[in-house]
């Protein structure tokens, strides 16, 4: 059974893994690739555990050459080291 | 690999050189023991894997004496921030978005180090969130690092910080407390009639900063909560997308993502009705705890607590109330419970002659009971022991007591 139900929009995109992620309760990751996802794909599973969420999106988004879709989930920001 | 350790050890050194001076404050003898998820060393065991059963850091005990005793931990989403009892800070675990505030970015951190950069600073109270940190001062100052991608730092940006920010919104306010959650930050001061104010500030989505009936999506400058009119109080908590007070007269207050079963938000904190009087709460994900003034535990929420990899077990609660449910935490009938703590998905509490109870998920060990079983009920990790007092505290994934000579 799914963790939860989380939408595309509260996930957030991670460079280094190139997949939108979600805090697990484990303390790793929710994660799914925009691969998964333009093949329809809602299951974002953790690495580290068996939890596994569903996320909330609109195939039309990720369809194939689609390069401005109206949504932006919030970027890992980069560090300031002071 | 091995240059990596040789840094590390250099460093660690140099560490313990600078708090030589340190050693005037009597070290009393503790004990610190932790458990659970620890691939991103946040056991404080020096590996980076899980642990199944109780782990007594000798090692970590040992280089802490140098700072003095340890008064309290606060565990995050995979890191530590120890407050020791001369008000300097130690953090060890995820440092991936800058949490650990030790002005370099690193992976992670498995064995504790001192955030220098607050060393000029007596702090007095810490809070360590998923993603990020908070560290108040007694002067009343409020210092935040971390992941601040959805404002939860509060300093008008959504930038991340390496070492700790001083948050100047409150440059002339005298702040108390600080709570970080997953996406967002509580803060409680006292203004200059002594009347407390709460504040709220990061993601707002789920209502948990409490601080309007409309949808807020972020802030990244705090704001006042709303609701808390009538109440002083005393105590502030966040995890997940869960906000909560605990008020002088004993009243629970929560807000956030909520724990009723139409897991509808709730945007402004609403007080938990109870005959009875709360003298300490504690949040994960899903559930919270409470414990009375007789020292009986209670479980808000927490329908899937200690079933979440048997999903079939799980209990549908068929009332369409949306009053989320209080009840009686089983299986600690004649114990009286003093110190409670909530991860992401588990629960532990210490009794009055320092026994140690976990519950909940356990896939990655965080009950300590030698199995990745879950629990439904409270179940032995450390036996009694009358000769320490025993606090616990929970990370999302992972659990340590700290046991302190009398």
């Amino acid at each position: 059974m799914s963790y939860d139900d989380v939408e595309i929009e509260d996930m957030e995109w991670n460079d280094e893994l190139q997949s939108y992620t979600y805090p697990c309760p484990c303390g790793d990751l929710f994660q799914i690739t925009k691969d998964d996802l333009r093949l329809g794909e809602e299951i974002a599973r953790c690495p580290s555990c068996s939890l596994y969420i569903t996320v909330v999106y609109n195939l039309e988004d990720f369809a194939a050459n689609k390069t401005n879709s109206n949504f932006q989930p919030p970027k890992q920001q980069p560090i300031s080291v002071a | 690999m091995e240059e990596r350790e040789r840094v590390l050890k250099n460093q660690k050194k140099t560490e313990q050189e600078e708090h030589e001076q340190e050693k005037d404050i009597e070290p009393k003898q503790q004990e610190l023991w932790s458990w659970g998820a620890g691939t991103e060393g946040q056991l404080g065991t020096g590996n980076l894997k899980d642990e199944l059963t109780p782990q007594l850091l000798i090692n970590l005990s040992n280089s802490l004496s140098s700072f003095a005793p340890i008064s309290v931990l606060s565990c995050g989403g995979a890191h530590v921030i120890a407050l020791t009892s001369g008000g300097k800070v130690l953090s060890w675990g995820r440092g991936s978005s800058g949490q650990l505030g030790h002005d370099q970015i690193m992976p992670n951190c498995s064995f504790p180090k001192l955030v220098a950069s607050l060393s000029s600073f007596n702090i007095s109270h810490v809070s360590a969130g998923w993603n990020h940190s908070g560290f108040v001062s007694d002067s009343g100052c409020l210092f935040t690092c971390g992941d601040g991608s959805f404002g939860q730092l509060g300093h008008g940006d959504f930038k991340s910080y390496s070492s700790p920010i001083e948050v100047s919104f409150f440059n002339s306010k005298h702040v108390e407390q600080v709570a970080c959650g997953m996406r967002h930050s509580l803060v409680l001061s006292k203004g200059n009639s002594g009347d407390k104010v709460m504040y709220g500030f990061g993601s707002g989505k789920r209502g948990q900063l409490g601080i309007s009936e409309d949808k807020i999506k972020l802030v990244s400058v705090p704001v006042v909560c709303s609701g808390f009119e009538n109440a002083e109080v005393v105590d502030i908590l966040a995890n997940g997308d869960q906000s909560a007070a605990l008020s002088a007269d004993g009243r629970l207050y929560t807000w956030g993502r909520g724990f009723s079963s139409s897991s509808s938000n709730v945007c402004i904190p609403q007080s938990i009705p109870s005959a009875f009087s709360f003298e300490q709460a504690a949040l994960g994900w899903n559930h919270a705890l409470v414990l009375t003034s007789e020292g009986e535990v209670f479980m808000l929420g927490g329908s899937h607590h200690g079933v979440l990899s048997e999903p079939q077990k799980m209990t549908r609660h068929n009332n369409s109330s949306d009053e989320p449910s209080l009840s009686k935490v089983c299986g600690l009938v004649g114990k009286k419970v003093v110190h409670i703590a909530a991860g992401a998905e588990h629960s532990a509490i210490v009794t009055e002659n320092g026994q140690v109870y976990t519950w909940g998920w356990g896939e990655h060990g965080q009950l300590g009971l030698d199995s990745t079983s879950d629990h439904t009920a409270p179940q032995l990790v450390l036996p009694e022991d009358r000769s320490l007092i025993s606090r616990v505290y929970c990370g999302s994934g992972f659990t340590f007591a700290l046991k302190t000579h009398t």
